[in-house]
């Protein structure tokens, strides 16, 4: 069986985005080791129960390189540009590909559910069913867009986004940024991009080359995040909702312990 | 030594070690793959260290395979991919 056949996913299971109480977070910018913190707090809360399934839409207060959990940061970013730059080498406990962040070129967004929400699915299925509001919304802006599995999001246009999940904590985070514009200049000067990894993609160079939403909308990017809401809204219900105290105080611990420090960081030089 | 290889539709994966008394040794496995639990690279790796450079694809891959804890999911990649990758770094 292929992955694509792998990620359809009984349509019964869109009920469950009904059947749980939802909090939406909205944008707050971070810096980045404090948005990863983020990440890994939102999903032991709702692990422990004491959270709602939640919505993060992310802001970020700085450029950075985020690295997927397994990415070496030799292999993957032109350190010494990226220092030049000021952009920061951050990594994130998700498996995936680096991601070039500048702040207003990235919408980013996380979700944090009990094991409970993608039980019975597949690992390609829990993906592609995370993600169909965001296709819905984007259908909605009028762009014909649909999941490639395992974990981006695409349109005839070009490659809008990509997806990670972590299973952890008791928790599953889910997290997904697409480019509303490209800064390729800076790109190209950040990241590494080998030969290998271009090696599969002659045949798929068409539905792999990135078609941001910018391009693909013309619209600005708080109208994309606005509608985005609304589609999430109305599928699920969320009420809008806050990180609490006690989560900051719990993220800012680990962003010193953890996601600020060059051991987690170059945890794989 | 470093050798990469892309599963086709699938992910990157990186292998750098050394070659110390004809055995991979200081293995290092990394790429843009997703891999549950996250522990299973250690085991992956734990697995290849020390394997004598001669050893075959498939052997490789046998003792990845053979060295995952249950349940463990691979995606993008497989013990395979991890093997010629390995054995693209003594190329």
């Amino acid at each position: 069986m292929t992955i694509e056949h792998e990620a359809h996913y009984p349509l019964e299971v869109e009920a469950r985005w009904k059947a749980y109480e939802w909090e939406l977070i909205p944008a707050v910018p971070e810096v980045p080791p404090m948005n990863l913190a983020l990440d890994e707090v939102l999903t032991k809360t709702v692990g422990r129960g004491e959270r709602k399934p939640t919505l993060r839409f992310w802001a970020w207060s700085a450029p950075c390189v985020v690295l997927g959990r397994f990415q070496s940061v030799r292999n993957e970013v032109q350190i010494e540009s990226a220092r030049e730059h000021g952009v920061q080498i951050v990594r994130r406990i998700s498996g995936g590909g680096a991601m070039f962040i500048e702040p207003p070129l990235a919408i980013t967004y996380s979700i944090h559910v009990p094991p409970s929400f993608v039980e019975g699915l597949s690992f390609p299925q829990s993906y592609a069913f995370l993600d169909s509001w965001v296709i819905e919304a984007l259908r909605e802006l009028g762009i014909d867009a649909w999941y490639a599995p395992l974990n981006d999001l695409t349109s005839a246009g070009g490659k809008i986004g990509g997806a990670a999940q972590a299973r952890r904590f008791g928790g599953v985070l889910h997290h997904t940024t697409m480019a509303y514009d490209m800064d390729m200049p800076a790109m190209l000067r950040t990241l590494r991009i080998g030969q290998e990894k271009l090696s599969d993609k002659g045949l798929r160079s068409a539905d792999k080359r990135v078609g941001p939403l910018r391009q693909q909308t013309n619209l600005p990017r708080e109208t994309i995040i606005e509608r985005m809401t609304e589609t999430f809204t109305r599928r699920t219900g969320a009420t809008v909702g806050a990180v609490t105290p006690a989560e900051r105080a719990e993220a800012e611990q680990l962003v010193v312990e953890k996601f600020a420090t060059e051991a987690w960081s170059y945890l794989i030089p | 030594m470093h050798g990469e290889y892309k599963t086709p539709g699938g992910k990157l994966v990186v292998a750098d070690f050394d070659v110390r008394d004809e055995q991979f040794r200081d293995v290092v496995v990394s790429g843009d793959f997703f891999l549950y639990p996250e522990e299973a690279l250690e085991a992956i790796v734990g697995a290849v260290e020390g394997l004598a450079v001669t050893s075959g694809e498939s052997a490789i891959a046998r003792a990845v395979e053979a060295a995952l804890p249950d349940g463990t999911e691979m995606l993008g990649f497989s013990p395979e991919a991890v093997a010629i990758a390995l054995r693209r770094g003594l190329a």
